[in-house]
C-alpha cells in the first residue's frame, strides 16, 4: 500500500471519525435531554398518570407482560405487550374529531407506527425494537463514502502536482505504485462506510437495542453501497489523471455536472433542442455510476433498485465502471512525465 | 562502481529542443559536475536519465543496462526544487523513504537532519527553502545508493551547509559511488568534481577532467598602444581556440604553446603580454558565452 496515500486516507478518516463522534455526542445529549419524553414508554407513562385511568397488569401464557390502561371518561385504551428483547407492541385507541378513514405508516429506525382512522376512532399501533433495515445505514454510509471518495479521487494528479520525482523514483513499477495508491483509497472509502454504519448504530443503541435486518434487499444494498462510491471514485480518478493540472476544478464541479446530466437525462423533451440535450445527457448518464443507483423505500414497488434480476446487472455495471475507469487512470499515469 | 552511458539523447518540449543529440559517458566512483547556463538542458537530461521524462530518441545505460524500476534501489535523486509533501512531517518523509528502499538507513537520515538543525517533527510547509533542500539531501545520502543524481543540491543552503553537502558528495565518491550533480556555483563544482561536462542549448560542448581542462587551456592577453592593430594571423593558429578583442585588448584562449603565442603577440606590437591560468569559471564562461568568435576577429583583421 502506498504510504503517502495511506497518510492522506488516514488524515481524512480522522476527520470523518471526529465529525461522526460529534454526531454521537449530540445523540447522547439528545438521549439524556429528550429521549424519555419522546419514547413510546414515556408516552404510555404519561397516559397512566391521567386522571381516571385504570391500570391492569397481566402475564400472558407466552410470557408476554401486558399492561392495559383504560380511561372510560376520555374513551382511550392503551394495551402494551412487552416481549422483552423482541420489543413492545402498543395499541392505542382514542377518539378523534375527524370522520374520514385513512391509514398512515411511519418508520423511524426500529420503531414502526401505523395509525388508522375509522369514523370517530383512531387506532395507533406501535411496534418497537424492530429490525432496522441495513439499507438505511448504507444510505447514510454512502453519503459519507461518496464525500470521502470525491476528496480522495485525485491521487495521481496530486502526485503530478510537484511530487513525481518522489513517486516515480521508487524501486517499483508505475502499475504497482498505482495499484497501491488505488488500494489505499479503496480501503479508505470502505472504512469510511463502516465507520459511518458503526456510528449510526451507536446512535441507535442509545435509544434502543437495535437489531439490523440483513435480509434480501438489505444485503444487496451493502454490495451496491460499496460498489457505487468506488465506481464514482474511479471515474473522478480517471478524469483528474487526464486533466491533472486542474484536478481541483474537476473535483469541485463533478457533483453539479453529474446532477445536471442526471436531471437532463430524465426530463421529458418538448422540442427538438430539448430532445437533443436530453439524448446527449442520457448517453452521458450511461457512463456515470450514479445512473445505476436509485433510492426508494424498501417497501416501495417502483424504485429501490437493488431489486430482482436487475440488481445483478446494475452491480456488474458499477464494477465494470470501476475497473474501466481505474484502468484508464493507470494507463494515463504510466505516461505522465515530470 | 557504476558507469552511465548516454547516447544521442534527444528531448523536446513542443517544438523547443531541450536536449539535442547529447552523448556522454559518466565514469563510476567519481564526482561528475554537469554545468550549463539556464535552459541548457541539464535538468531534462537528469529527468531522462531517471525515466521521469521520455526522450524522443537516444539511449541511457547503467553498466550497460537500460533503466528498470528495481534499479532505483541503487539510485538516489535530488531534484532542483522541493518535491517534498508540504502537509507531511519530516519524520513521515523518513518513514516514507524507509518503506520504499531496503538500503535506506533512517538513523543516518536523522543524524544528517540533526547536522542541518532540522526538527523531524516539523511539517515541510513550515520549513524554509534551504531546509527543504537539506531534508532532501539527508534522505538521499541516507539511501546508501550507488548512484546519486543531484540537481542543484545546495540550492538555498547557507555556506556552511553547502560545504557540508560537498563533503558528503566527495565522501560518496571515496566509497566507490557515483555522484552526478549540477550547480550554477562553479566554485563548488571546481571544489568537488573530478570530471565535468558543459551543456549549452541541449548539446555537449565541453567535457573532461577538471585538472586536464585547466592545464590544457591558457589565456594570452595582450594590450596594444592603439585600437588599430593587426594580429598577423595569430588568431588563425590552430591552437587558438578563441579570440576576443575589445578596444586595445585582445584575449586569446589557447590550448597549447601559450608562450610561443605570447611572443608572437609581442612581436605584433602588443605592449603588455601576459599568460594567465584559467579557473573552471573561465573555462565555463568561454564555453558558453556567445563571444566574439575567432572567425570574427580574423574577419575584422582582414577587413582592417
Amino acid at each position: 500500500m502506498n504510504y503517502v496515500e495511506w497518510l492522506r486516507v488516514r488524515n481524512l478518516l480522522k476527520i470523518v471519525v471526529i465529525i461522526l463522534a460529534i454526531l454521537v455526542v449530540l445523540a447522547v445529549v439528545l438521549r439524556i435531554s429528550f429521549a424519555r419524553y419522546m419514547s413510546p414508554e414515556a408516552w404510555v407513562a404519561h397516559a397512566a398518570m391521567q386522571h381516571g385511568t385504570h391500570e391492569t397488569h397481566l402475564t400472558l401464557s407466552d410470557g408476554t407482560k401486558r399492561l392495559i390502561l383504560d380511561n372510560p371518561s376520555e374513551r382511550t385504551r392503551i394495551v402494551v405487550d412487552d416481549h422483552g428483547y423482541a420489543g413492545r407492541h402498543i395499541v392505542i385507541t382514542e377518539p378523534t374529531s375527524s370522520s374520514h378513514s385513512d391509514t398512515d405508516h411511519v418508520n423511524v429506525g426500529s420503531i414502526q407506527v401505523v395509525e388508522s382512522r375509522h369514523g370517530t376512532i383512531t387506532t395507533t399501533v406501535i411496534d418497537t425494537n424492530g429490525a432496522v433495515p441495513m439499507l438505511y445505514y448504507m444510505l447514510l454510509a454512502d453519503i459519507v463514502a461518496l464525500i470521502v471518495a470525491t476528496i480522495l479521487a485525485a491521487p495521481f494528479a496530486r502526485e503530478a502536482d510537484g511530487h513525481l520525482e518522489i513517486a516515480l523514483t521508487k524501486p517499483i513499477s508505475r502499475i504497482r505504485f498505482a495499484l497501491g495508491t488505488i488500494g489505499a483509497d479503496v480501503v479508505g472509502i470502505i472504512a469510511a462506510s463502516i465507520i459511518t454504519v458503526v456510528a449510526f448504530y451507536l446512535c441507535q443503541l442509545l435509544f434502543e437495542s437495535a437489531r439490523v435486518d440483513f435480509s434480501g434487499i438489505n444485503t444487496r444494498a451493502i454490495a451496491m453501497g460499496i460498489a457505487a462510491p468506488l465506481a464514482w471514485y474511479a471515474m473522478l480518478c480517471a478524469a483528474t489523471t487526464w486533466l491533472h493540472r486542474s484536478y481541483g476544478a474537476v473535483l469541485g464541479f463533478a457533483w453539479p455536472v453529474v446532477i445536471l446530466i442526471a436531471v437532463l437525462s430524465i426530463i421529458n423533451p418538448t422540442n427538438v433542442v430539448a430532445l437533443f440535450i436530453h439524448d446527449v445527457a442520457w448517453v452521458l448518464a450511461r457512463i456515470i455510476p450514479f445512473s445505476y443507483v436509485q433510492f426508494a423505500s424498501p417497501d416501495s414497488h417502483n424504485a429501490l433498485i437493488y431489486q430482482g434480476g436487475d440488481f445483478a446487472r446494475r452491480l456488474s455495471l458499477e464494477i465494470l465502471l470501476f475497473v474501466v475507469y481505474g484502468a484508464l487512470a493507470i494507463w494515463k499515469w504510466q505516461r505522465l512525465e515530470a | 562502481m557504476s558507469t552511465i552511458t548516454i547516447s544521442n539523447l534527444r528531448k523536446s518540449y513542443g517544438r523547443i529542443p531541450a536536449v539535442d543529440g547529447f552523448s556522454l559517458e559518466i565514469p563510476g566512483a567519481s564526482v561528475f559536475g554537469l554545468l550549463g547556463p539556464n535552459g541548457a538542458g541539464k535538468t531534462t537530461t537528469f529527468k531522462c536519465m531517471l525515466g521521469l521524462a521520455r526522450p524522443a530518441s537516444g539511449e541511457i545505460l547503467y553498466d550497460g543496462k537500460p533503466l528498470a524500476p528495481a534499479m532505483f534501489e541503487r539510485i538516489a535523486y535530488i531534484p532542483e526544487r522541493s518535491v517534498l509533501y508540504d502537509w507531511m512531517t519530516v519524520e513521515e518523509h523518513v518513514e516514507m523513504t524507509r518503506r520504499a528502499f531496503r538500503s535506506f538507513d533512517p538513523a543516518r537520515a536523522f543524524e544528517l537532519l540533526a547536522t542541518f538543525n532540522i526538527d523531524r517533527r516539523r511539517r515541510v510547509r513550515a520549513l524554509s527553502k534551504g531546509m527543504r533542500t537539506a531534508v532532501m539531501v539527508a534522505l538521499a545520502f541516507a539511501r546508501n545508493a550507488e548512484i546519486l543524481v543531484l540537481d542543484e543540491p545546495t540550492g538555498g543552503l547557507d555556506p556552511v551547509n553547502q560545504r557540508h553537502v560537498l563533503s558528503l558528495m566527495i565522501n560518496e565518491a571515496a566509497k566507490g559511488n557515483s555522484v552526478i550533480f549540477s550547480s550554477h556555483q562553479i566554485g563548488q563544482v571546481e571544489r568537488a568534481a573530478e570530471h565535468i561536462a558543459v551543456m549549452d542549448r541541449g548539446q555537449l560542448i565541453l567535457q573532461g577532467l577538471v585538472d586536464d581542462l585547466k592545464a590544457d587551456r591558457k589565456i594570452v592577453e595582450g594590450i596594444f598602444p592603439d585600437i588599430t592593430f593587426t594580429l598577423d594571423g595569430i588568431a588563425n593558429d590552430a591552437r587558438v581556440a578563441r579570440a576576443d578583442r575589445t578596444e586595445r585588448v585582445v584575449r586569446l584562449l589557447v590550448t597549447g604553446g601559450a608562450d610561443e603565442i605570447a611572443e608572437r603577440l609581442a612581436n605584433a606590437g602588443a605592449m603588455g603580454v601576459r599568460v594567465l591560468d584559467l579557473n573552471l569559471e573561465d573555462i565555463f564562461l568561454y564555453a558558453v558565452s556567445p563571444a566574439t568568435s575567432t572567425a570574427d576577429v580574423v574577419a575584422k583583421e582582414t577587413s582592417s
